[in-house]
């Protein structure tokens, strides 16, 4: 992040419409067509959002589903699946991207994930410690916690850099997870099958599922209370006269929401055995959703939020706000390795149990990959924990795909992601150079 | 519109008439041999029912194979032919697969701890052992009181136990080994310093050598080469290609070959009868089970085949497991004329 001095200056020359688009259509628009004109105007400044990701998205549901045998890509029992593997890198890249916000870099997801994930799969063993399941959760997610804040604390204190601190990390992390797996009398494989209720817990985090009927009454409690809280919002800050979105956005944004939970949990609720019944909601579906959420009001809705994106921004100017920036990092690099244990976790229950197979390095290129191809920059500042939900559904949608052509080779599985990164680092890297008029170098 | 996608669709669903296809999973470790069994496999579906089609996938990884399973399952397999790529972990593929009301063949290696499987098709890896350490009887004649070296595999391989019991029933008291080791890793390293070490201590006069499989007999022979006289039969299992040239040289006696055709068309055969319902016949199994930690598994347990000098031609090279081309490179194109292998 070198950037030379006279270059910084700011382009004065800069065009109005540029200026405008600096800001969020939602804060300069008065009337739904405004903030339409106002979108269009950022699209073209190349700040395009998640709109890239979106096209994407229907690129790959549109392309799968010509290609794929009898169009099964579309069947309930195919997006279920898609969702349940999507899920991992999914909240994977939720955890990744406190470190990309800050425009830092953690390789350790995977593995430090992972130890948690063994250490809950460990604990909940009957026939040896036969915890019970919430604080064999909690003590796995605490494990990652502590990982990743010595990380935080090496990386902000001694001021090493994170690509390295997490690199050690990353060695260390499948070291001890390998121990972990080795302890009992497992063989090295604690699984979670077995009559015990607590095995069965963490099993059903992937595959259990909600009875439809009680799909159908959480879906509308889901509804109603989001967009209550967004209506409620909006209109407050309305009646107070500051900044709001206008009327119709906020309404759109309501139906929008309640389109996606009525498809949703339509999908889920169709019968995908071929006899007899298997449907209902997983329970992974509301887990991430509330990863998702707690996530969003952290970075957008409270002060902690706009610090990490002051900081990911320009550290210097931010510390010289009198934002503890040490602090505010450290923590970030806990939550980045709190959020990978959860994603670990989930991958443990997918897995039926825990193995020495995790490909922790590969699981870390993916979340980054997901985070980016979702709209998070890699150069900090800029990112929302729903960018790596969408990022996550790409590649999970890619493997998925091609996975129903028959087609193993991951030489293909490897290329077609590895061009969709690529298409979305572009896209960063081009929509930075539009935001700032050209005027900033990057290294 | 409507035409279009009405011909579309009897293009798809109609096939000849005779018999419905109908989707078989076959899902594999990713290994060197996976196409192979995938091609015996294929084979003997389209001869019994020329409209079923095989989803054939490999994997590196459990968690990949667990994406591939269930998209086999999304794309309406009737039944799954399985060969874990971990065993434990497998059972929750086998769950899946049990939800979605498709029956699973566990394939070569067992799905550990579940209820719920169909069928486990495999070696017979308890009489593995005995058929080696009988032609090794064989072959010994009517010595009396031979040295015979026994090198078994890693002492944490379950396999090890397996084959040692095996042995030791056929062995029945015809000779007492001169000296037994377990091979840590039942790496060829630790063989050759084993034999090196039996070596020593028996003077270099060693009459047979009962190593647990080729590249335990590999490490043997390493360890032998120039040092005795006359030559002692080994045994060795697996009929890697290494082992086969060996046998082609006579550096080995004899090897076991588990015929991987064989194996694939037992479990295309049973895939098929599950798939449409067809009850098995007892002869397939012959009532044999084997364990997998929750349940007694109906198994198919194949014997493997001695292969000795006298019949690689009619084993290996005829299944097309090795061709003459591999074994007969430069170095043994001699030995191969007078093995008869061409």
């Amino acid at each position: 992040m070198a950037g030379t001095a006279p270059e910084e200056a700011i382009d004065l020359t800069a065009a109005p419409e540029a200026v405008q688009a600096e800001l969020p259509p939602g804060v300069v628009a008065q009337s739904l067509g405004e903030y339409v004109r106002a979108y269009l105007a950022r699209i073209r400044a190349g700040e395009s959002g998640v709109l890239p990701v979106i096209a994407a998205m229907f690129a790959i549901m549109i392309v799968f589903t010509a290609i794929s045998p009898n169009h099964v890509f579309l069947s309930p029992v195919n997006l279920v699946n898609l969702f349940q593997q999507a899920a991992v890198f999914m909240v994977l890249a939720m955890a990744e991207g406190f470190a990309l916000v800050l425009g830092e870099i953690d390789l350790s997801v995977g593995f430090v994930g992972a130890i948690g994930a063994a250490i809950t799969v460990q604990l909940v063993q009957p026939v040896t410690t036969n915890w019970n399941w919430v604080p064999a959760i909690l003590a796995g997610l605490l494990a990652c916690t502590v990982f990743g804040l010595i990380q935080g604390v090496l990386i902000t204190r001694l001021r090493l850099p994170s690509f390295i601190v997490t690199l050690a990390g990353y060695l260390i992390a499948n070291g001890i997870f390998l121990k972990i797996l080795l302890l009992g009398p497992f063989s090295g494989y604690p699984n979670l099958a077995g009559f015990s209720n607590n095995l069965q817990v963490v099993y059903n985090l992937m595959w259990g599922t909600i009875d439809p009927t009680v799909s159908w009454i959480l879906a509308a409690v889901v509804v109603v209370g989001f967009d209550a809280l967004m209506w409620w919002g909006d209109s407050r800050r309305r009646r107070s006269g500051l900044v709001a979105p206008p009327v119709g956005l906020t309404v759109a944004k309501m139906v929008l929401v309640a389109v996606v939970a009525v498809v949703v949990v339509l999908i889920c609720n169709a019968n995908r055995a071929n006899l007899g019944t298997l449907e209902g909601v997983p329970w992974v579906i509301p887990i991430v959703l509330a990863i998702l959420g707690a996530w969003t009001v952290l970075l957008q809705r409270t002060k902690y939020g706009r610090y990490m994106y002051a900081i990911g921004g320009n550290a210097e100017a931010a510390r010289r706000a009198g934002i503890n920036v040490a602090l505010i990092r450290t923590v970030a690099f806990g939550l980045c390795s709190f959020t990978a244990g959860v994603a670990m976790l989930l991958y443990a229950s997918l897995l039926g149990g825990m193995s020495n197979n995790v490909g922790g390095g590969q699981y870390v290129l993916y979340a980054v990959a997901a985070a980016v191809i979702g709209g998070t920059s890699l150069f900090g500042g800029r990112g929302k924990p729903l960018h790596g939900v969408l990022g996550g559904l790409v590649i999970a949608g890619i493997y998925n795909g091609l996975y129903l052509q028959g087609i193993s080779d991951v030489e293909w599985q490897y290329i077609i992601t590895g061009l969709v990164l690529l298409a979305a680092v572009i896209i960063d890297a081009v929509s930075r150079r539009g935001a700032s008029s050209g005027s900033v170098t990057r290294a | 519109m409507l035409v279009l996608s009405a011909l579309i669709l009897m293009a798809c669903g109609g096939g000849n008439g005779t018999t419905p296809g109908k989707k078989i999973a076959l899902l594999l470790p990713d290994t060197p041999t996976a196409l192979q069994t995938r091609a015996y496999f294929e084979d003997l579906v389209t001869q019994v029912c020329p409209n079923c089609q095989v989803l054939y996938n490999a994997a590196t990884t459990d968690a990949e194979q667990q994406t591939q399973a269930a998209s086999a399952i999304s794309s309406g397999a009737s039944v799954m032919v399985l060969d874990p790529v971990h065993g434990a972990t497998a059972s929750t593929i086998v769950a899946q697969a049990k939800a979605a009301n498709i029956p699973v063949v566990s394939y070569d290696r067992m799905v550990l701890n579940t209820p719920n499987l169909s069928y486990f098709v495999s070696f017979d890896t308890g009489a593995a052992g005995g058929l080696m350490a009988g032609s090794l009887v064989t072959a010994l004649g009517s010595k009396v009181k031979p040295t015979v070296v026994e090198i078994n595999g890693d002492p944490a391989d379950g396999n090890t136990k397996t084959f040692k019991d095996g042995a030791l029933s056929a062995i029945n008291g015809k000779f007492t080994p001169a000296r037994q080791y377990d091979t840590p890793g039942g790496t060829a390293a630790n063989a050759k310093a084993e034999m090196e070490r039996a070596l020593a201590d028996l003077k270099f006069r060693i009459d047979g050598v009962l190593a647990a499989n080729d590249k335990l007999a590999g490490g043997a022979i390493a360890a032998m080469k120039g040092n005795v006289r006359p030559w002692p039969p080994v045994t060795g299992q697996g009929a890697d290609l290494a082992a086969i040239q060996r046998i082609v040289t006579g550096d080995q006696y004899m090897t076991l070959y588990m015929s991987s055709k064989a194996e694939a068309e037992a479990a295309a055969q049973i895939a098929y009868d599950l798939a449409f319902g067809i009850t098995l016949p007892a002869s397939m199994s012959g009532g044999k089970t084997v364990n997998n930690g929750n349940a007694d598994v109906p198994s198919v347990l194949l014997t493997p085949v001695v292969v000795t000098k006298a019949n690689v031609e009619a084993t290996v090279v005829a299944d097309g497991f090795w061709s003459a081309d591999d074994i007969c490179t430069t170095q043994f194109i001699s030995a191969c004329a007078e093995a008869g292998i061409a």
